[in-house]
């Protein structure tokens, strides 16, 4: 994943696909299932679907950490997700 | 256009579609009606190719192909529209992006080059101008905190966006005030044409008075036990549903 990762452990890193995301509560991975089919009904990619949908969530979740947090966690979602693609 | 026959489908060992057939041609308006739970999502959700559906026994074909061995996306780049029950909410996935990226996968099955961030934005604004939408939906996230009829509205614009060739409408009019309900019709309306066809499930004969249908079929139970014209949703209204069932069984 990087080898920036090593001094962080963020919780929201090992993502691979967004059922992941939610794992710890169990009504959301239906709701991730439903996303993904969502995106996917209007034509994208199985991957893309995946890609956006942890993007979004990501983008959510940094909104509530502290400034300098949230840059190296956008750096970090933007190495990982480069790895699980392809 | 599209052809069904026979088809059962069961979730888990729960047997849900038991024999439906239907038959619908280019340009044709097809209304489905029924009780709760009678399987209407269903057939809807397998069509779209949803997991978690098993068919067990038939067949879909879309244009001549095996639509049900195809990929959920491709059966949205060949045609085929999904307009949802109950759209999900994606936090943080901008309407707009979703849509541009939805677009651009439709027209690039169609040989079509992509539309650049500015072409996309005229089409858009047009689209939502039709729709009645404010532009400030466009930079939320897809149905993030949208009402209930927000989301049918954006549902519908994304149909009017994407052109599909199959539009599969599932209660697009239920909780829709009645402005809102015109509105919509209109957007559907607009996409009428010769070489479309559209499928919606409706519990209301109200919506066939602004969209109207050249069939009406009701589903119970997994079948569809009757099928007739705009007649038959005005008699559905009237009636309710259990002389259908007492026929069919009768039958
Ligand atoms: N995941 C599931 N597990 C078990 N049963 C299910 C599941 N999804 C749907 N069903 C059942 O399948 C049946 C058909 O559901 P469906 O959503 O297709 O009905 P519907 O005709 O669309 O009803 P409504 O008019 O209320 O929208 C219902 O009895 C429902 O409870
Ligand atoms: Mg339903």
């Amino acid at each position: 994943m990087g080898d920036k990762c090593g001094a962080h452990t963020f919780p929201y890193m090992e993502i691979r696909n967004p059922s992941a995301v939610v794992e710890h509560e169990a009504t959301t991975s239906k709701i991730a299932d439903d996303q993904l089919f969502y995106c996917r009904s209007r034509g994208v990619s199985e991957e893309d679907a995946v890609n956006m949908i942890v993007n979004g969530f990501c983008k959510v979740v940094f909104k509530e950490l502290p400034m300098e947090f949230a840059v190296e966690a956008q750096n970090l979602l933007a190495v990982s997700l480069e790895g699980s693609v392809g | 256009m599209l052809s069904i026959r026979d088809l059962h489908a069961q979730i888990g060992v729960r047997k849900i579609l038991k024999g439906v057939n239907l038959e619908v041609k280019p340009g044709e308006v097809h209304a489905i009606m029924g009780p709760n739970g009678s399987g209407k999502s269903t057939l809807a959700s397998v069509l779209a190719g949803r997991a978690g559906y098993e068919v067990t026994k038939g067949t879909a074909h879309y244009l001549g192909d095996d639509l049900l061995a195809l990929e959920p996306e491709e059966r949205a780049r060949r045609g085929v529209f999904l307009a949802f029950q109950y759209p999900v909410e994606i936090p943080g996935v901008n309407n707009a992006y979703l849509l541009k990226a939805a677009l651009n996968a439709v027209r690039k099955q169609r040989g079509l080059p992509d539309l650049d961030a500015f072409e996309f934005l005229a089409l858009i604004k047009d689209k939502m101008k039709l729709m009645q939408m404010d532009e400030s939906f466009l930079s939320r996230g897809v149905n993030e905190g949208f009402s209930g009829g927000e989301k049918k509205r954006n549902e519908i614009l994304q149909m009017s966006v994407l052109e599909p060739t199959l539009a599969l409408l599932d209660e697009t009019d239920s909780g829709l005030d009645i402005d809102a309900l015109r509105v919509v019709a209109t957007g559907v309306n607009s996409l009428r044409s010769p070489e479309r066809a559209i499928v919606m499930v409706t519990h209301y004969q109200r919506l066939l008075d602004y969209i109207e249908p050249d069939f009406v079929h009701v589903l119970s139970d997994g079948r569809i036990l009757r099928t007739g014209d705009k007649s038959l949703a005005l008699e559905l209204e009237k009636r309710g549903y259990d002389w259908v069932k007492q026929e069919a069984s009768a039958a």
